[in-house]
């Protein structure tokens, strides 16, 4: 039964629908969401690569409105997850899918 | 009686100097004479118009011997030739000469030019691409840099940004041997020069905010292989500590300490990366070089010593065998890593000479310090600081002001300098003639919030938040000359940005530095007066230097392309684009490269077409 109940949320949680370069932030906007992802920021040393103020450092500035890897929700959600050829980790195996969405948000709600 | 009348003039206005900030003594020293009586030992000695390694010698003092290029014709000099490398990156490392060939190296993705210089336009004589691997670029804290090259052995000796060191064949371009010392993918990069003493290439990691443990090793100059390493944390054997090891300070004296310092097994992700610059007294047989910042960088997480970060360390160059050791900053709670410059020097001592080392640290301290034995003379603010009181000589321990104690998640405001230092990397200049050092410096101060960090093996180890601002007067920077012996600034020139650039000091007492907004500067050594401002197209961030070219010609040569470290001030008034030329200076711009007729280059090789890397600093 408990299994069944996790299963049932699993499916029905928008995060875990295939995320694409279309995909959008099932958490964009939610206040809950954006201070979720604005603590991962800091813990996950986001903030040592880019910032605490998200302008950047040895990362990219990520509030200038200029994306390499593409600015749609779905594209900057796949950047964190899979990393990059130019040395940005990947997350995937250090977050959950949730948590790289409250973090998209965060970084959404910073845009300039 | 002219003459007279003119000597007395000089005279006056080397004691007047135009840019003084009035904190120094107008200068005592007779025209002509040393303000110090300081010397060096020039070895390895190279010829006259060569520039074989960064600092031209083992003792790291920058001092060319030339004099065609004086005070009286250095208002004329234009540019002769001028050369872009096509990389982006920030660009710190000065042009080698040897013979007839320039030889330059690029930052990331590292690749190595060698310039004819005995034919018009200096031409490219071979190319030689390393291919470093890319994800060295996202763990590099400090821009994608390299500090420079060196030449021996008939090789050109580098590091490459992820981790391996490589010897090119001079004449050929080829690559001779390249070694791998560490994995990139864990947060070091290697960043610093490579420098030679006879048979040994010494080379270290970088990554003091990315949880590393730091080291530093000697490499056989014939293939590459490891013959000592020594790391810079950790238990006294992988150290290469043992019983030769005599630092001057009870405190730095037990077992371990490199261990025991920590909570834990801290030490493991210390850092304490030797990032810096390496000097060798050919006397003592001895090697110096600095250690960075502890890690994480957030203090309250280790608490302790945390030794052997911020330190300076001497070792037998050739077992490695530690000597002594002095760590500057114990506990560093505001990033001042110990990397700076170490320059050799002998100087008057209370009726003796005494071999010392002087050095200019991030914390706003300039040190002179016995290098036989590690006690250190004198240690006096060459800059704004406000973190010490002073540096109490009897224990060689800071006396730190309460106020600049930094708190996990509350703001400390207006803690000097910040972490960036009252000076970074950017190498000073020693002259013999002179006696004084001299040194771009950083005028700022930082408003500090820190974090607790987890470590998460290949991102930032660091925790440090801040804003940085400039410090009394508005001004970022200055350019200084130094008393070693004294502990006292000379002169002072105010710029508006940090000198982020090296510096060059000749015989004619002509010295040489750049600034971040783009103005490269020949200044009187005795005065400070400046002589000659040439405006170039970025920021300078890179070190200087002067060499006589096939055609007996004396040049003065820099790259300006703005980048590593200084890029924190990029959002400043004034701060350049990027850029990636070397200009070759000479009186009136003569040279084999330029005349009234069709010049025509006979190049070897042809440069890669360079891709613009991301735009991230
Ligand atoms: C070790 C340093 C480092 C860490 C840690 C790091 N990044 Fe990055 N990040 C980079 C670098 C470098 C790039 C640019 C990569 C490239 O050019 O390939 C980048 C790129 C990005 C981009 C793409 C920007 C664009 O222009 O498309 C995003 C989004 C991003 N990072 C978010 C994050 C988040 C969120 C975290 C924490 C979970 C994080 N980064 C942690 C270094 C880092």
């Amino acid at each position: 039964m408990r299994k069944l109940v996790l299963a049932f949320m699993l499916l029905t949680s928008p995060a875990l629908a295939q995320v694409t370069a279309h995909s959008t932030n099932p958490l964009e906007g939610k206040a809950d969401a954006i201070e979720a992802g604005r603590a991962l920021f800091g813990k996950m040393n986001c903030a040592g690569c880019h910032a605490y103020d998200l302008t950047g450092g040895m990362g990219p500035d990520l509030t200038d409105g200029s994306w390499q890897y593409g600015a749609k929700p779905g594209e900057v959600y796949h950047t964190i997850a899979e990393g990059t050829p130019r040395g940005m980790p990947a997350w995937k195996d250090k977050m959950t899918v949730d948590e790289i969405w409250q973090v998209v948000a965060y970084i959404q709600s910073k845009k300039q | 009686m002219r003459k007279i009348l003119l000597v007395a003039t000089l005279f006056c206005g080397a004691a007047i100097p135009a840019n003084s900030q009035g904190d120094g003594k107008p200068n005592a020293a007779p025209s002509g004479g040393s303000f110090t009586g300081a010397t060096a030992n020039f070895a390895p000695n190279a010829p006259a118009g060569q520039w074989t390694q960064q600092a031209r010698d083992y003792a790291n003092t920058r001092y060319s011997p030339l004099t065609q290029i004086n005070k009286q014709n250095v208002g004329r000099l234009r540019m002769a030739w001028s050369f872009s490398d096509g990389q982006m990156y920030g660009h710190e490392g000065a042009p080698l000469v040897v013979g007839d060939t320039m030889y330059l190296v690029t930052p990331f993705p590292n690749i190595a030019y060698a310039l004819d210089l005995s034919k018009p336009g200096a031409p490219i004589k071979w190319v030689f691409q390393p291919n470093p691997d890319p994800r060295a670029i996202g763990k590099a804290c400090c821009d994608k840099v390299l500090r420079g090259w060196s030449y021996a052995d008939g090789k050109l000796i580098y590091n490459l940004l992820d981790n391996n060191t490589v010897a090119v064949d001079a004449k050929t371009g080829k690559e001779v041997w390249r070694v791998k010392l560490d994995d990139v993918t864990k947060g070091p990069t290697m960043t610093m020069s490579a420098f030679v003493v006879g048979e040994r290439v010494y080379v270290a990691n970088s990554g003091g905010e990315m949880g590393i443990n730091g080291w530093f090793q000697a490499l056989d100059v014939k293939d590459g292989h490891t013959v000592w390493k020594a790391f810079n944390n950790g238990p006294d054997q992988g150290m290469l500590i043992g019983s030769d090891f005599k630092p001057h300070y009870p405190w730095m004296v037990g077992k371990d300490l490199g261990v025991t310092t920590w909570p834990g097994e801290m030490w493991k992700q210390g850092a304490s990366a030797a990032w810096g610059w390496v000097s060798y007294d050919p006397d003592l047989n001895a090697i110096y070089y600095g250690t960075s910042n502890p890690g994480p960088r957030t203090p309250s997480q280790r608490p302790g010593l945390n030794l052997w970060s911020a330190a300076v360390f001497a070792r037998d160059a050739t077992t490695g065998a530690a000597k002594w050791a002095y760590q500057f900053t114990p506990h560093d709670e505001w990033d001042y890593d110990g990397v700076n410059e170490n320059v050799l020097i002998e100087i008057p001592w209370k009726g003796a000479r005494r071999k010392v080392l002087v050095h200019f640290n991030r914390n706003g301290f300039a040190y002179t310090i016995d290098r036989t034995n590690g006690e250190v003379l004198v240690a006096k603010a060459f800059g704004h600081q406000n973190w010490a009181k002073e540096i109490d000589l009897k224990t060689g321990m800071p006396i730190v002001n309460e106020a600049a104690h930094p708190y996990v998640g509350k703001k400390v405001e207006n803690i000097c300098p910040p972490d960036i230092g009252v000076k970074n990397w950017n190498p000073s200049a020693f002259s013999p003639r002179t006696g004084l050092l001299y040194a771009g410096v950083f005028n700022s101060c930082m408003d500090l919030t820190n974090h607790i960090v987890q470590y998460i093996p290949s991102s930032p180890y660091d925790g440090m938040e801040m804003q940085r601002h400039a410090g009394p007067g508005g001004h970022w920077g200055e350019f200084i000359a130094w008393d070693p012996v004294q502990g006292k600034r000379m002169w002072s020139i105010k710029e508006n940005l940090y000198v982020w650039s090296g510096a060059v000091v000749t015989g004619s007492d002509l010295v040489f530095y750049g600034t971040m907004d783009g103005w490269f500067r020949a200044v009187d050594a005795r005065s400070g007066k400046v002589l000659w401002s040439q405006k170039l197209g970025s920021g300078i961030t890179a070190a200087p230097m002067t060499f006589v070219g096939p055609d007996k010609r004396q040049y003065v040569a820099v790259y300006a392309g703005i980048g590593g470290g200084a890029g924190v001030l990029r959002r400043e008034k004034g701060f350049m684009p990027g850029g990636n030329t070397l200009y070759v200076f000479s009186v009136d711009g003569m040279g084999i490269g330029n005349g009234t007729t069709q010049l025509i280059s006979q190049a070897g090789a042809a440069a890669p077409v360079s891709v613009p890397p991301a735009a991230h600093n």
